[in-house]
């Protein structure tokens, strides 16, 4: 367990230093593809469209900010198991480690963006509020729903590689039901009730209200998606426990 | 081998990869079909067989990365077995330190014991000033002489080792062939895989024939080497006859 827990940091310190020496700009880069990231939609629903009056800017940002760390993260983890192949069938590991690694290098990644974004906040008015610290119990339930999603997902794929076209195109999808344009509140109460079923809906709201709104968190949602989640994880885990030495037959 | 511990059995093992072969159907590829033998405890054993006939598949099953879909690999003791794999996991836009850590940590050492590690494994790959340049500054020479080193150094429980005597360039080439004959003489367990039947007499104590994913035989170095050069070379020459 040890040297399991050794090889993840490792591993997870060993991509985000390739990854900064990939590049011209290297780290930069982690602050210039976010605010790329943010400005298309900016200018498309703040600029083009008109869309939201005063507090847009800071409405989208929130939105998506988080749905970046969700989606990179379910993207790129989900087919972690292939983009090991070469490690995966000349020594042993539990497969496990491979979806949980890309999940915490986007959630370094994720949280330095927070930080910009919190900078932001501050530096454009925004006044800091003790709801801030409920970002700490808030990135640790959405941290162990990516990594429920993304490891689960990841048992699938050796098997079924199609699902990868499936899971792309739903995550597309989902985007746009998650409420990241919309304030999911102000949509009328029969599609609210279907709209809170997605943990990134209720996630992303809560994140509003926390930073924009200095309201603390809706507990008891945050225990239902800890819950959930949590469940995943231990099916994924069975998963990956069971077919831990067919998988390097697979990818 | 009397006397000497028997610490892995394989029992009729068989394994397959599924193949693809059309839309939405596949068929069972039986790399291996029924094997059985038993590893001893210090011994070097040789596994002979042409190319293609499973033994990479094997010595995957032996280190435990797969699992046999027929028959049974037996542990007698909770040992570990893992390949001679070079370079595994290396990213080029890293240092040779770097790259030697993370191969370690993924042949199954804890930080600690990599870093205690390390000196040894930098002496031995040669590599100099070079150690914390990017690997993709390296030649291939380099790469290989430092994968090598790495390999060579986490010493498992029993070193299995597939084809890669001499790597890099000719003087490391024969420092590492050395470095495996060194380890062959002692009482380290080691599984030597090769078509080479020159290299297998020369380096095990009893070699395993696998032909067409079964146990052709088993003995002793000399008797079974010669057997197989017997029917290889009686196949080719037939074979050549026919052709001519």
């Amino acid at each position: 367990m040890r040297a399991h827990l050794d090889l993840i940091k490792y591993k997870v310190y060993a991509e985000l230093s390739a990854e900064a020496a990939r590049t011209f700009l290297g780290i930069l880069w982690w602050v210039i593809e976010p605010v790329l990231y943010m400005s298309v939609f900016y200018f498309i629903f703040g600029v083009l469209f008109q869309r939201g009056g005063e507090g847009f800017v800071y409405f989208l940002l929130v939105g998506l900010v988080v749905w970046k760390w969700f989606d990179s993260s379910i993207r790129s983890g989900m087919v972690s198991l292939q983009t090991n192949a070469a490690v995966i069938v000349q020594v042993y590991q539990p497969k496990f480690i491979f979806p949980v690694i890309v999940v915490l290098i986007n959630t370094a990644k994720f949280l330095f963006v927070m930080l910009l974004l919190l900078l932001f906040l501050l530096v454009s008015g925004k006044p800091a509020s003790a709801s801030w610290l409920a970002l700490l119990p808030l990135i640790s339930v959405q941290c162990v729903f990516i990594a429920s999603i993304t490891s689960l997902f990841a048992t699938v794929i050796p098997f079924v590689p199609d699902f990868k076209w499936v899971v792309e195109n739903g995550l597309t999808m989902l985007f746009f039901l998650s409420g990241v344009f919309f304030d999911i509140s102000a949509m009328p109460e029969n599609f609210q009730v279907w709209l809170r079923l997605n943990p990134m809906a209720v996630l992303i709201d809560n994140y509003r209200n926390v930073l924009l709104q200095g309201q603390m968190p809706d507990w008891w949602q945050l225990f239902w998606v800890l819950l959930f989640s949590s469940i995943l994880i231990l099916a994924a885990l069975r998963v990956f426990n069971r077919f831990d030495r067919i998988y390097p037959k697979l990818v | 081998m009397d006397g000497k511990k028997v610490i892995l059995s394989l029992k009729n093992t068989g394994l397959f990869y599924k193949r693809r072969t059309g839309f939405l159907r596949h068929d069972k590829f039986w790399a291996l079909r029924d094997v059985s033998f038993d590893l001893y405890h210090g011994e070097t054993l040789g596994i002979i067989g042409k190319n293609g006939v499973g033994k990479s598949t094997l010595l995957r099953m032996i280190a435990g990365i797969m699992d046999p879909d027929r028959g049974e690999v037996i542990r007698h003791e909770s040992l570990r077995a893992s390949l001679l794999a070079l370079q595994v996991g290396f990213i080029p836009h890293l240092t040779g330190r770097q790259n030697a850590i993370l191969s370690g940590l993924l042949l199954g050492l804890c930080r600690a014991d990599v870093e205690v590690l390390l000196p040894r494994i930098f002496e031995f790959s040669e590599l100099g000033d070079f150690i914390d340049q990017p690997v993709r500054s390296y030649s291939t020479g380099m790469k290989a002489r430092l994968g090598f080193s790495v390999a060579l150094y986490v010493d498992p429980d029993i070193l299995l080792i597939d084809e890669v005597l001499g790597v890099g360039d000719v003087d490391f080439r024969n420092k590492s062939a050395d470095a495996i004959r060194e380890i062959t003489k002692s009482d380290k367990t080691v599984v030597i895989v090769s078509h080479n039947n020159e290299l297998i007499r020369s380096l095990c104590d009893r070699v395993v024939w696998i032909e067409n994913g079964h146990t052709q035989g088993v003995g002793s170095a000399d008797a079974i080497t010669k057997q197989y050069q017997q029917r290889h070379t009686s196949v080719a020459a037939r074979e050549m006859t026919n052709s001519g």
